[in-house]
């Protein structure tokens, strides 16, 4: 009788352990569309999980707090998820600054953190070459331009037509603008020694400020006119979504029609595709909605967060969102157990075929030792659809060159 | 009774870190600095002059403090120190200028000062780390949050000494009396631009400070969201629904603003900067002398 007490007892412990969920934390800004979505995407991938019986036995729980945008309110999230509700795994991400100020403080509690926002190097430097618990999957800023001339390079490989020498950056005033035309200025400085990325490339660079329409400007005919001036091979703005239209719109006004007009600000409008100015301008991301035409896991993505949500993705931190959570899972599949030096060596060596177009892979960036994506994509806006267009293996259409200009338009 | 609630509340503050988790402990200290701005718009006010360089002063405050430590080494606690002494001696040289403004014209004048703060701390790359800013590779005290907890009390309790001494000495009359009429001010012997300038040296240097223990307990500064509205605009709303021209209507509104934000996100993950926006709104309409003047309008009128 003591026996099968005992026993019976050591079921019952086994059964509450093996149902005791695995918690996930989510740090994301859900006022804004970008967290918003990425929120919604976790609730997906963590729902598909449980349904297919959760990991290791254990269901998957998520619980997702809101960082406001304010480094105060991110960093005071680390310290609820950590010490009240007692998350096994850090995810999410945004904003470079908030997660500035949520560093110093996941470096003490050390969990397993896996980070899909903060493209800031300035956040890598922070984290430090030490930190091991820490992936970070979004790629930073450097890396990014680095993509960008990898690409370029590859696209005037493949289309001979497609000649980049001159390049004009148009740049908001402020951080974001300054700050991409900085790196530029060190990327000519590299090319003209014969060093880096943009080499061969990059001959001359010529940048134009303008105030951006989302800080109270909008008129960017002298910059435009500049540009018109130096006839460049390449032109290319950093500014905000509010800067989309209107530029465009000034540029047709003026007749300035390089052959590449690319933009590059961090979103873009609702409905931009639907403007019949958009056709033929070039941008960059981690995604597109059309690389559900030739990717499985991007179709199946899109599907079901269409079914889930009844709204379409519009952003790529939603494919990177469900990411964020299958990539973790994965590696806690692999390690057969949450044991943090299990889970690190699985993050380091599973890879993972992402809705975001991409094999997931673990490598070293320049101070860390464990970064995920490390290239944008090349897209082009083509009949009101972003189209991929390098890299080639997730191409969805050929490039239109040169940009098809206003006369149709 | 008076002395022992403060006693109560003041014991309560010191022993917190002993009986609250971290979250809490993080709360109350991002409340406190706020807490602090809100005081400092608040004794600025009381001279009749509304100031929107809060956010300017923080921001300038918790770069000196970044560089000082980053830079020249200064210990992490004295650096709090050299931001506040930094944006006193700044505000002290723009105050001899502005100071002559009024109204309006003041007003815009001092937010455009964080403007000209924020395009320096942007463009002084060598210095300020540009547009990335500047990271430290450490916290104050190593990032314990009780030690930042404490160093945060005493500095407000030197914030709330510092207004009670606006509003307990003669320095109280001739503020209040330079907000009801400048001209019967000036012909009562009040030098006007003297107590204005001290006025706007003190909360500029509160102001500093608060900026450099934020700087200090998160390591970094970053031109963004280091001159950010948000240490505008949170402070004004905090001094308003608790009632201005005032010690403890600022301290109200800072716990009811900072408790009911944190608490309304666990309630409702999505949506609750709406709620939180409407309280706000409401307040204001119908509170016109903030939740501390309301409630003891109620209490005198019985």
């Amino acid at each position: 009788m003591r026996r099968l007490f005992v026993l019976v007892s050591l079921l019952l412990t086994l059964i509450v352990l093996a149902e005791k969920p695995i918690k996930i934390g989510a740090i994301l800004p859900l006022s804004d569309i970008t967290g918003r979505q990425a929120a919604n995407a976790m609730k997906l991938a963590v729902k598909e999980i449980n349904d297919a019986g959760g990991v290791l036995g254990r269901p998957i729980e998520l619980i997702v707090m809101d960082d406001e945008m304010k480094p105060e309110k991110g960093a005071a999230a680390v310290d609820k998820l950590a010490t009240v509700d007692k998350v096994d795994f850090f995810v999410g991400g945004m904003s470079s600054s908030v997660h500035l100020a949520q560093i110093p403080i996941l470096k003490k509690y050390k969990k397993i953190t896996v980070w899909i926002g903060a493209a800031s190097y300035k956040c890598e430097e922070a984290v430090g070459a030490d930190s091991d618990w820490y992936f970070h999957l979004h790629p930073w800023d450097y890396l990014q331009g680095e993509s960008y001339a990898i690409g370029w390079k590859a696209i005037t490989e493949k289309y001979p037509q497609v000649k980049i020498e001159k390049i004009f950056l148009a740049y908001e005033e402020g951080a974001f603008g300054t700050s991409s035309f900085k790196s530029y200025q060190d990327e000519f400085e590299l090319a003209k020694q014969g060093t880096g990325v943009w080499t061969g490339l990059m001959k001359d660079l010529k940048g134009g400020p303008f105030k951006s329409a989302a800080l109270g400007g909008g008129d960017y005919r002298a910059m435009l006119l500049q540009a018109k001036q130096y006839d460049p091979d390449l032109f290319i703005w950093a500014g905000y979504d509010a800067d989309a239209i209107p530029m465009l719109s000034q540029a047709k006004e003026i007749g300035f029609s390089p052959k590449l007009f690319v933009g590059a600000p961090p979103g873009w409008p609702a409905d931009f595709g639907k403007n019949p100015l958009s056709n033929g301008v070039v941008l960059y991301g981690m995604w597109a909605p059309a690389l559900k035409d030739v990717s499985a896991i991007a179709k199946h993505f899109w599907d079901a967060y269409v079914q889930e949500f009844n709204e379409e993705p519009a952003t790529y931190f939603a494919p990177l969102g469900y990411t964020n959570i299958y990539f973790l899972i994965e590696a806690i599949k692999k390690a057969g157990s949450i044991d943090d030096k299990a889970v690190i060596q699985a993050l380091r060596e599973i890879e993972y075929e992402s809705p975001v177009g991409g094999v997931l892979k673990i490598s070293p960036s320049r101070i860390i030792k464990n970064q995920g994506f490390r290239a944008q994509k090349i897209l082009q806006w083509q009949n009101g659809v972003q189209h991929v267009i390098w890299p080639f293996e997730y191409a969805t259409a050929n490039l239109i060159y040169p940009f098809p200009g206003w006369s149709t338009k | 009774m008076k002395t022992l609630s403060i006693i109560a509340v003041l014991a309560l503050a010191i022993i917190l870190p002993f009986i609250a988790d971290i979250y809490l402990i993080h709360v109350v200290s991002t409340i406190m600095i706020f807490m602090c701005l809100a005081l400092s718009w608040d004794m600025m006010l009381r001279t009749g002059q509304l100031s929107f360089g809060t956010a300017g002063f923080f921001g300038l405050g918790a770069y000196a403090a970044i560089i000082a430590v980053d830079d020249f080494n200064v210990n992490p606690v004295m650096s709090i120190f050299v931001g506040a002494v930094f944006a006193a001696l700044t505000s002290f040289g723009l105050g001899i200028a502005v100071l002559k403004l009024r109204e309006m014209y003041f007003a815009i004048t001092t937010l455009a000062l964080t403007s000209v703060f924020t395009v320096l701390a942007r463009n002084l790359s060598d210095l300020t780390g540009g547009a990335a800013g500047k990271i430290l590779f450490n916290a104050i005290f190593d990032g314990d949050p009780k030690k930042t907890y404490w160093l945060i009390l005493s500095f407000t309790i030197v914030v709330i000494v510092l207004s009670e001494i606006f509003e307990r000495t003669r320095v109280k009359y001739a503020i209040s009396s330079i907000r009801n009429d400048e001209l019967v001010a000036k012909s009562s012997g009040i030098n006007i631009f003297k107590y204005l300038l001290i006025v706007f040296v003190i909360t500029s240097a509160i102001q500093g400070a608060a900026g450099a223990i934020y700087a200090q307990q998160y390591a970094f500064v970053e031109p963004d969201s280091t001159f950010s509205a948000n240490f505008l605009l949170l402070p004004i709303a905090m001094a308003l629904v608790g009632g201005i021209y005032s010690t403890i209507g600022p301290i109200v509104g800072a716990l009811v603003l900072g408790f009911t934000s944190e608490y309304l996100k666990l309630l409702m993950p999505y949506g609750h900067l709406i709620i939180y926006g409407i309280i706000i709104v409401l307040t204001v309409i119908f509170l016109r002398k903030g939740v501390y003047g309301t409630i003891m309008e109620k209490i005198r009128s019985k």
